[in-house]
């Protein structure tokens, strides 16, 4: 995937450098980032795109929470006013 | 700070389950009158428990129509009544166990139900359910109270109003 697809033009990382006084690190050439993978341990360490603070979009994460959440209120509801409140003998008094 | 859409979102919803918990819990005690033990038993001395006038002879009293006192003293490793003899109460009745001890630190378990309590030397517990059907319950001891704890178990007899006679009743 190209880095400029999804980020402004200024936004895309370069090897000029303005960018990398800015952002610290050196920012290596976007051409030797291949696909291929690589030895463990030397992995890139640039920044290679750059995106506004809500384009991550973790929607799987989203999803997996909504999930938990759901399934937290259908069991606190079912142990207190199934399994609690229709058990026999309740204290009232 | 700036703060994520989607952290915002769960944000939201974990307050939302924090005040649900808590209006549930305000629904049981508000709507559906669902009590705690609290200390409104009072207090009585542990070791001359012989001599008050109720746990002297424990068992079940009538306090009203349809109302029953059942004053059980639960002691290593039996209750009493409850262990050589069960308890005996009507069905549809409205019941108020006073429970203490006059040794250790017991437990007053009605089985598989949601009425229980601590039986604390000196101090008097009280619990008020509604007995529905006749029936049987199982009596344990949930606190850990010696050698012999796990043997200390007795029984609760829902009477038929048929059944019910004044032997049943101590007063």
């Amino acid at each position: 995937m190209s880095a400029e697809s999804d980020t402004e033009p200024g936004d895309v990382a370069t090897p000029s450098g303005d960018a990398a006084s800015e952002n610290g690190p050196p920012i290596p050439d976007p051409e030797s980032v291949d696909d291929e993978g690589y030895v463990i341990g030397s992995g890139r360490s640039g920044i290679v795109r750059r995106i506004d603070h809500d384009d991550f979009d973790p929607v799987g994460t989203l999803v997996l929470i909504a999930i938990y959440m759901v399934i937290v209120g259908a069991m606190w509801i079912f142990m207190y006013f199934v399994e609690f409140l229709g058990g026999d003998l309740t204290v009232i008094g | 700070m700036e703060i994520h859409r989607y952290e915002k979102i769960w944000l939201a919803g974990a307050l939302l389950l924090i005040v649900g918990f808590i209006a549930t819990v305000s629904y049981g005690a508000v709507g559906a009158g669902i009590a705690m033990v609290d200390d409104e038993g009072g207090q009585v001395d542990p070791a001359s428990l012989d001599d008050h006038p109720r746990f002297g002879e424990p068992g079940t009293y009538q306090s009203g129509e349809n109302e029953y006192d059942v004053y059980v003293v639960a002691r290593q490793f039996l209750f009493e009544p409850g262990t050589s003899e069960p308890i005996r109460v009507p069905a549809h009745s409205t019941v108020t166990f006073h429970v203490t001890s006059p040794d250790v630190i017991h437990g007053f378990e009605v089985v598989g139900t949601n009425a229980n309590t601590m039986a604390i030397p000196g101090q008097v517990a009280t619990i008020t359910v509604e007995f529905g059907e006749p029936t049987e319950y199982g009596l344990l001891c949930h606190e850990y109270c010696g050698s012999a704890h796990h043997a200390m178990e007795g029984k609760i007899e829902v009477v038929p109003q048929s059944e019910w006679n004044e032997s049943m009743v101590v007063n």
